[in-house]
């Protein structure tokens, strides 16, 4: 009898602590606490759309890096931390940060031992160089940033390695990189995803239905590209990486599930009903205003960016490769409008540095005057007036797009819009054979903190690439180039800052934008997640290791 | 003196009697003629009251209403809502959207285009229909066989999923398919996809009439006095389709209005920033919470004119044909008999 009754109390003991398992959120495994929260469980995520690819080099949307920014870790990393802490550039596979020499034009780093990938392969120096030169044969956006690599700009006309600029040391680990001419934002650059180091024997194609293996602490399984993709914890983090690169988190939730849901309205429905844990995209215009008031300081946060949105005008066809033309839409182009159409989520301005990024001065080049507008439309008296306008599906970047087409119209433009499917829109407008490509929406969030950021890769003629495009605007002003590249190449300092801010109004004059504003985010999570914990990174966005149950 | 009525009035007289005597239907068509009417209006209101265009923006405007200023959409981003005739018929349902635009003339405009896709594409689906029935039904052997065939292909596809598809791939590039050119944006493009999707609806069922009138005797007297198949087919035959396509026709413009707002919502019909009723129902969903009447009142235009159509085809086919659906359930299991002894036996009932 007293058996039995010792056989009993371990059943309902162990019923119950079943039951209070499974009732912890999305968690379906936590194993005990670490720090505030709960290790383990499942985390929930839902997405707007799938990113543009789930292959880190070619990769350039705000989805595709939060999706990767976790398993992807290249030589350099940034901390993983919120604001303005988290754009600090720590090493990543890198043992320390790189040692520049030779007049700012030789870099040098050396790889920590014992590094392996998701599948067991060890990381070896030279998986830096082949993911160079895979990001640069497969066209990607962030090639520009190292075609200043000595021999990368003959690779990528020849697609013929290697490039000699990058030697690499299986034995010893050593890298080094030398660089054509000195480029003060280098070390920037090396922290980003597209030169993350993969296995050899990645193919060399866009691999977003089967992501290559990577060396973070999560690893991406079972993407289905449009649909949803699932995280589970990389085997060789605990054994290998994890002990190699302290500084970096190994993530508290064991995996998680992203789903893509179109519908904002049904994402912030499923989080508030706690079928989701996480939104990655901020809540629809039209619930901004009740979830922020419901639900900030518990499940909301707000988010500054460092982003500029704007309307890009192709420089190089008529009717705007005449610079009236684009003055005049830089002048009908009323940023008060699109306050609202941003329900609030947008401030104003008219320049390509946005607030916080070093150099920003705030100037007024063109108030919004409709007056002013004709009058210029009238000098210019453009031949070609039938234009296409591009814009994508997601809220309220679609009725920005169809604000723009009426301004357009207003102008005496005859205007056709086109609404592109989100997951491949920049796909689209970046690809040189699409046709009629004349103006379109487009929005920026800085890769780095460094002003070179939002001219380099979007307004430097060398930036104009037959896929990926990022310079929309295929703006290619050789004095402006010049500067570009000479300020690119200097450490940031206060000097450099004042150029930026001249060479900011000096894009401006050239208007090849019609910038209207800076973007706030969002933090939104189920009431099971502990808000305190979610890192909102300037750069990657939300880490996934930092999502914890309460 | 009085007359025998049923010996001086023709089929169609008599038709239109029975359609008369039909209350419900007379009721309904008054509705539809009401919804033709206030779509037709549109300029009018759009011109002399409202005083703005479908797709005027006044994101960042004022209205006067009953002496108080009012933003037509909030710093929010919260669109203004009716007003009746608080600012002169201005803004009489509120604004559509963030952009400001005005519901009540959308709604007029939206109808038009609603309505103008939904009968373009029924009179399309309906003679392709009628044609490829009556070369069908008419010539039979591999002639028959290809075009079932090829009806049987269009109707095991899932209609609305191709149809989407299609619609979203015509929606952004446009169509260019020999000497025909339909751009990007088009109207068109929804027009097509529904008229291709819909014509084994009516086409089937007409083939089987088809098969079945081919072996009445007034077909073989007009085939001995020597009358080739095209006057065969349409002197003839098409004649006696005459009130099922009627019947056909009108409820395909309820079906291919459906069919549009479907692919609309989804994107692949109208394209902004013009408006069918169904892309109102697109942009109205997004502010449900806020401003419900943005999605209700298209989705009540759409039910309210589907109703009306689908009553008034019925009661039609009822006044045209009182045994058509006899003769239809007829012509349907001489189709599935292979369309030769059971049509022979259909003779008699037709």
């Amino acid at each position: 009898m007293k058996k039995l009754g010792a056989v009993i109390a371990v059943l309902v003991l162990a019923a119950l602590a079943t039951f209070g398992l499974a009732s912890c959120g999305g968690g379906d495994d936590t194993t005990g606490g670490s720090g505030g929260g709960k290790q383990g469980g499942t985390l929930n995520g839902t997405y707007a759309s799938f990113p543009d690819y789930m292959d880190p080099a070619i990769s350039y949307t705000a989805e595709g890096w939060t999706a990767m920014a976790d398993v992807y870790i290249p030589l350099l990393t940034y901390k993983h931390a919120n604001g303005e802490e988290g754009s600090e550039v720590i090493p990543g596979l890198a043992e320390e940060l790189p040692k520049i020499s030779n007049g700012g034009k030789t870099y040098t780093l050396k790889l920590r031992p014992g590094l392996k990938y998701s599948d067991g392969t060890p990381v070896k120096a030279s998986d830096f160089p082949f993911a160079v030169e895979r990001m640069i044969q497969l066209n990607s956006g962030g090639s520009p940033f190292y075609l200043t690599i000595e021999g990368a700009e003959k690779f990528a006309e020849t697609k013929q390695g290697p490039i000699p600029g990058i030697k690499a040391n299986d034995k010893t680990g050593e890298i080094v990189i030398n660089l054509e001419g000195p480029r003060g934002t280098f070390t920037n650059e090396l922290g980003l995803m597209f030169v993350a180091p993969l296995p050899q024997d990645t193919p060399i194609e866009d691999l977003s239905a089967n992501p290559p293996p990577g060396t973070g602490p999560y690893m991406i399984t079972n993407s289905k590209p449009g649909k949803s993709w699932d995280y589970e914890r990389n085997p060789y983090w605990a054994k290998a990486n994890g002990k190699a690169m302290p500084d970096l988190p190994e993530g508290v939730v064991d995996s998680a599930k992203m789903t893509v849901i179109r519908n904002p309205q049904s994402q912030v429905d499923d989080i508030e009903q706690g079928t989701y844990d996480w939104m990655q995209n901020p809540p629809p215009s039209s619930r901004y205003a009740e979830v922020k008031e419901k639900f900030e300081g518990t499940q909301f946060r707000v988010e500054p960016t460092i982003s500029t949105y704007y309307f890009w005008m192709n420089t190089q066809e008529p009717p705007f490769d005449d610079v009236k033309v684009r003055q005049a839409v830089n002048y009908a182009v009323d940023s008060k409008a699109l306050e609202r159409i941003y329900a609030g989520q947008i401030a104003g301005t008219q320049q390509i540095l946005p607030p916080g990024m070093p150099g920003y001065e705030q100037f007024e080049l063109y108030p919004h005057d409709m007056d002013k507008a004709e009058e210029l439309m009238k000098e210019a008296n453009p031949s070609d007036t039938d234009i296409t306008v591009w814009t994508d599906t997601e809220s309220p970047n679609n009725e920005a797009g169809e604000y723009f087409n009426e301004v357009l119209k207003e102008l005496g433009f005859n205007t056709k819009l086109k609404i592109l499917n989100a997951d491949n829109y920049f796909t689209v407008i970046g690809n040189a054979t699409t046709p009629e490509l004349d103006a379109g929406w487009s929005d920026w969030f800085q890769d780095y903190p460094h002003p070179n950021d939002f001219f380099q890769p979007l307004l430097a003629g060398e930036s104009i690439l037959p896929t990926n495009n990022g310079n929309f605007a295929k703006f290619d002003n050789p004095a402006i180039n010049k500067k570009i590249t000479k300020l690119g190449e200097e450490q940031l300092g206060p000097d450099q800052e004042a150029a930026y801010k001249e060479l900011d109004e000096e894009v401006m004059k050239e208007a090849p934008w019609a910038p209207y504003g800076t973007r706030t985010l969002s933090t939104f999570v189920s009431d099971a997640i502990d808000l305190e914990s979610v890192i909102f990174n300037p750069t990657f966005g939300h880490y996934l290791s930092s999502f914890e149950f309460k | 003196m009085p007359t025998e009525p049923s010996a001086e009035r023709g089929p169609w007289s008599l038709a239109l009697r029975r359609f008369l005597r039909n209350r419900l239907a007379l009721a309904f068509l008054g509705l539809f003629v009401l919804i033709v009417v206030f779509v037709m209006a549109a300029p009018l209101w759009a011109n002399h009251v409202a005083d703005t265009g479908p797709n005027e923006e006044h994101t960042v405007e004022q209205i006067t209403v009953n002496g108080e200023k009012k933003d037509v959409v909030t710093v929010e981003g919260k669109p203004i809502g009716p007003q009746w005739f608080g600012a002169g018929g201005k803004f009489f349902l509120g604004a559509d959207s963030r952009l400001g635009r005005d519901e009540m003339v959308r709604l007029m405009y939206g109808g038009r285009t609603s309505l103008q896709i939904g009968i373009t594409a029924a009179l399309i689906a309906t003679i392709l229909a009628v044609v490829l029935a009556l070369l069908a039904g008419y010539f039979r052997g591999w002639v028959d066989g290809l075009i079932a065939r090829t009806l049987d292909v269009i109707w095991s596809l899932p209609v609305f999923l191709i149809g989407l598809s299609l619609g979203i791939a015509l929606a952004v590039g446009g169509l260019k398919l020999g000497p025909l050119e339909i751009s990007s944006g088009s109207n068109w493009n929804p027009i097509f996809v529904i008229s291709i999707f819909t014509v084994p609806y009516i086409a089937r069922p007409i083939r089987g009439q088809v098969l079945a009138l081919s072996e009445k005797e007034f077909v073989e007297a007009a085939v001995a006095q020597g009358a080739g198949p095209l006057r065969v087919m349409f002197s003839e035959i098409l004649p006696n389709l005459a009130s099922t396509i009627i019947v056909f026709f009108t409820l395909m413009i309820a079906n291919s209005m459906l069919f549009e707002a479907g692919l609309s919502f989804l994107g692949a019909g109208v394209q902004p920033p013009n408006s069918s009723w169904g892309t109102m129902i697109t942009v109205g969903v997004e502010l449900l919470n806020i401003q419900p009447l943005l999605a209700i009142l298209p989705g009540l235009m759409i039910m309210l004119t589907v109703l009306s159509l689908n009553i008034v085809g019925d009661a039609l086919r009822d006044a045209l044909d009182p045994r058509g659906k006899a003769r239809m359930d007829a012509a349907l299991e001489f189709e599935a008999h292979g369309g030769v002894t059971a049509g022979a036996q259909q003779g008699a009932v037709v």
